[in-house]
């Protein structure tokens, strides 16, 4: 920020901008007051003679001033509230400014009779209008803090509806209309079968849609008590049936889910395979092990034959995996039937491109 | 309670004296901007619908910054001028006076505020 002639030394910029965060006068809310104030010390201090400043000696100065203004404020108010008033008046202000000069003194200060209206403080300042110069802000600075309309909404008694219930008082806001909310939820219901993968709705919309869902629900249940008096559950299940979080859960299988899409190559391997045989041995490959949790998850999540539950929960054959790092493991493995040497194979390609790996990373 | 005349003359002119300082206020617009001393003075409670208060209170920090300045260019001309006692050669360099904050830090020790780097 250039003000004429001064510059800036961003020497201790660093410094400058970190603030705690219980800074009475740093807070964001407050910068706008503080850069105004920067700028009328930094007037003052080129009137005065400086050629320039640091500009955390700015700050601090600028912090000082506001300070300095927040505490005379805060003494006349004081003053004010003793004497009865909630106004404050130009003996407040007088007495704010001795209490700050009290750490320098002001002529007349010892005086025990001393008037307010005569007070030395007052004398100093109009000497200092008289000798300085006039130096006017060097910016427009509109009013501030700009006061944000708030957006009444009419209550009950205002709009001149009954509220629906003895227990809301009538200075309560209004609800909202129906109308609002009612057709938009009707339309909700067709989209939400239709569209579960598509992201037409924006964000906003789906936001929307919870606060109308929960405005109906509020609606209704008046609607209701209006009505019936709460005897029955009629429109209340109606509310609950529309609303889907509000509905009884599934049961398994009453809904149709997709089946699980395995990878290609165990799915292969699958096929192949007699799920019942079950090779317990010494070296037992992987997929031995796992061949009924896998026929399981293929035939489908209801599970009609008992001889495939009996695999998946009785059957535990001991597993002894011995995963092979070096070549000489397949050796080992050569014994084994004919029907394990394809499986062999395969898992011996997957752990042989690690073990290439492993060379070169040696 | 004694009331002499005199005296009773002299607060009128006190009196006369504070209403015609608050009217000339109008006319000499402070460096301050009235708008921020509005706004801290309603930070910290302070309510009050006349002008010439606050323009009362924006003279007051006006002068009270200038008096800050003024000391801190003290301390900034004795230092240089001691620095150049002291070499000479760096003579052309300080010529221009920089509010620092040792100057500042310096003089609000003395009038009793706390400043911390």
């Amino acid at each position: 920020m250039n003000n004429g002639c001064l510059e800036n030394r961003k020497k201790e910029h660093d410094n400058s901008q970190k603030r705690p965060k219980s800074y009475k006068f740093g807070s964001r809310s407050d910068d706008f007051a503080l850069a105004i104030a920067k700028v009328a010390v930094a007037q003052l201090c080129e009137s005065v003679g400086f050629q320039g400043f640091h500009l955390s000696a700015l700050e601090t100065l600028s912090d000082i001033s506001v300070r300095y203004i927040y505490s005379i404020g805060k003494t006349a108010n004081l003053s004010a509230n003793l004497a009865g008033r909630v106004e404050g008046n130009v003996f407040d202000i007088i007495h704010g400014l001795e209490d700050l000069g009290s750490n320098l003194g002001f002529s007349g200060a010892s005086d025990v009779d001393r008037c307010v209206v005569s007070s030395g403080v007052v004398k100093d300042i109009t000497h200092f209008v008289g000798v300085s110069d006039f130096i006017p802000f060097a910016y427009d600075v509109p009013g501030f803090p700009v006061v944000k309309e708030s957006t009444k909404t009419g209550s009950f008694w205002e709009k001149g509806e009954d509220p629906p219930g003895e227990h809301i008082p009538s200075w309560l806001p209004a609800f909202p209309d129906p109308e609002t909310y009612a057709t938009r939820l009707s339309v909700e219901n067709e989209t939400m079968g239709v569209s579960n993968g598509k992201k037409t709705e924006s964000e906003l919309e789906r936001v929307e849609r919870n606060m109308d869902r929960s405005l109906l629900n509020l609606q209704l249940r008046f609607a209701h008590n209006e009505n019936k008096g709460g005897s029955s559950h009629g429109s209340g299940y109606v509310a609950t049936e529309s609303n889907p979080y509000l509905a009884a859960p599934l049961h398994v299988g009453e809904k149709e889910v997709s089946s699980v899409i395995l990878p290609t190559k165990l799915s292969n391997e699958v096929a192949l395979r007699n799920p019942v045989h079950v090779d317990v041995g010494n070296h037992v490959s992987v997929l031995e092990t796992f061949a009924p949790a896998i026929e399981a998850m293929k035939s489908g999540l209801c599970d009609s034959d008992n001889v495939k539950k009996k695999l998946l929960y009785d059957q535990r054959p001991t597993v002894r995996f011995k995963i092979g790092i070096g070549k000489k493991s397949l050796g080992t493995m050569s014994d084994l039937n004919s029907q394990n040497e394809e499986d062999l194979l395969k898992i011996a390609s997957w752990f042989g491109n690690d073990n290439e790996k492993d060379d070169k990373k040696r | 309670m004694n009331h002499n005349p005199q005296s009773s003359d002299g607060k009128h002119d006190d009196d006369s004296a504070l209403s015609d300082f608050l009217a000339s206020l109008m006319d000499y617009a402070p460096t301050i901007p009235d708008e921020l001393v509005e706004h801290y003075l309603a930070k910290s409670g302070f309510q009050c619908p006349d002008v010439r208060l606050i323009r009362l209170v924006a003279v007051a920090t006006q002068k009270f910054v200038a008096e800050v300045a003024s000391d801190a260019l003290q301390h900034c001309k004795a230092r240089q001028a001691a620095v150049v006692k002291d070499k000479r050669e760096k003579q052309q360099k300080d010529k221009r006076l920089i509010l620092t904050m040792d100057d500042l830090q310096s003089h609000c020790a003395s009038i009793f505020i706390g400043v911390w780097k």
